[in-house]
């Protein structure tokens, strides 16, 4: 792909942007001054839904759903690139969830412990998808086949993006999915992806670094220099 | 808080939010750092590109109705579970010497139906069997014959100097029995297993304790 022959108009189409987003470095990840009442509360919440969820109990798992299904299928559909295996997927976490949750000893999070599971379920898919293509000697397409969208703000900017994403490495692109789509906290991916928080940070810097490689023009060497 | 162009990849991976408004302040002053750090917040604001959530009303009855079949399953699985739960709880050790206690049992009672088969047991009781029952009839043969006997002696006197024309036809008649039963005895000798001769033999005996009860009775 390289840089798919896309000169990025970077400042045209996204220059008024800039400015309302900032960066993405939360107060919690570097201030730990204890535990806020909204964290608490987050895991009050989380672990009500635990329990809830051991218990057998179908509205827990409905609440899991209402409050994070739609993160969870975003999530899945990037990393599958169709709605219909990221549907499955979730569906299949929840599965797995409801089987294994008696075993959940509460290391982690439990909303932690769920979408490790949700992206495990969906690596898992990708290649049994990847196996049913050997099979079928189908080597068209190496990447997931990516589905229309409903059309956003940068459609053009979305589809190369989600094509350069499918040549990062897994870790790179879940750490970029999760951390700069999903809103994730370092010290949440890390759980995820049974990482630690600094090798997330990093994963992510390495993981923006190769994204601009392949998005943005080359500069030119004078300015490359410093 | 001072920071340079070389700070800079420092605090894209890592840098603490004061370290961010430095690195801006000093881009104010440095085009490449500028154009550098557009670079890298662009990526982010692409990102939210990514971000596609909707509902779909049928997603949750989906799910909602494979969770309450998993769980029906599950259900259905620790019932049969508990119906098992009278055995009681071995440790792996255990189960492992139990089980290979019942392979060896299971071994040496296949290894013996093989080496006595049932049908040879079988013909070999009858035999014994057979045995047996000849052993029991020629028991009673023999005191049922010391009990005529004892009749014949007792009737010995009467048959040696018959007193009257009846007690000399009893005395011929009871001389033909044991002409026939000594042949018979003969043959059943020869064949013991022969229960027609048994009979016929046992006829001839009550034959002759009846003759004698008569010669007996017929005493003057």
């Amino acid at each position: 792909m390289g840089t798919m022959g896309l000169a990025l108009p970077w400042r045209a189409r996204i220059s008024s942007t800039l400015r309302e987003r900032g960066t993405r470095v939360e107060p919690s990840e570097h201030l730990a001054d204890g535990p806020n009442p909204a964290a608490r509360d987050a895991l009050s919440e989380d672990a009500a839904l635990a329990a809830g969820c051991r218990s057998g109990d179908l509205h827990a798992y409905e609440r899991l759903y209402r409050m994070h299904g739609a993160r969870m299928k975003n999530l899945a559909r990037n990393v599958l690139g169709n709605p219909t295996d990221a549907d499955d997927a979730v569906q299949e976490t929840f599965l797995k969830v409801q089987r294994g949750v008696a075993s959940f000893r509460g290391q982690s999070s439990f909303l932690t412990w769920t979408y490790r599971i949700l992206i495990n379920t969906c690596y898992d898919a990708r290649r049994s998808r990847q196996r049913k293509r050997e099979v079928t000697n189908d080597d068209s397409e190496e990447t997931p086949r990516l589905e229309p969208r409903a059309p956003g703000a940068h459609p053009t900017l979305r589809m190369a993006l989600e094509r350069a994403l499918e040549k990062l490495t897994r870790h790179q692109r879940d750490v970029f999915l999760l951390y700069e789509v999903e809103g994730f906290r370092h010290a949440e991916i890390a759980g995820m992806l049974e990482m630690t928080e600094t090798a997330s940070k990093n994963t992510l810097f390495q993981a923006k670094k190769n994204l601009r490689l392949m998005l943005e023009p080359p500069r030119n060497s004078a300015a490359e220099s410093r | 808080m001072n920071v340079a162009c070389s700070d800079r990849e420092r605090i894209f991976e890592d840098g603490t939010t004061a370290e961010w408004a430095a690195l801006e302040q000093h881009a104010v002053s440095c085009p490449f750092c500028t154009e550098e750090i557009r670079g890298w917040k662009s990526l982010s604001v692409v990102a939210k590109e990514l971000r596609g959530y909707s509902d779909s009303p049928s997603f949750w009855p989906r799910i909602e109705r494979a969770l309450a079949e998993e769980a029906a399953r599950n259900a259905q699985r620790a019932k049969r579970k508990r119906w098992l739960s009278f055995l009681p709880n071995f440790s792996p050790a255990w189960q492992t010497v139990l089980a290979g206690a019942l392979v060896l049992v299971l071994a040496i009672s296949g290894g013996w139906l093989i080496l006595h088969p049932r049908g040879g047991k079988v013909d070999n009781d009858k035999s014994l069997l057979k045995s047996s029952a000849l052993k029991e009839v020629e028991t009673a043969e023999s005191t049922y014959e010391l009990a005529i006997d004892k009749l014949a002696a007792e009737a010995k006197p009467q048959l040696e100097n018959p007193a009257t024309p009846l007690l000399a036809n009893y005395r011929e008649k009871l001389l033909v029995l044991d002409s026939a039963i000594a042949e018979l005895r003969a043959q059943a000798g020869l064949n013991p297993s022969n229960a027609q001769l048994r009979y016929q033999l046992l006829a001839m005996y009550q034959e002759k304790q009846r003759t004698l009860e008569e010669v007996l009775e017929a005493k003057p």
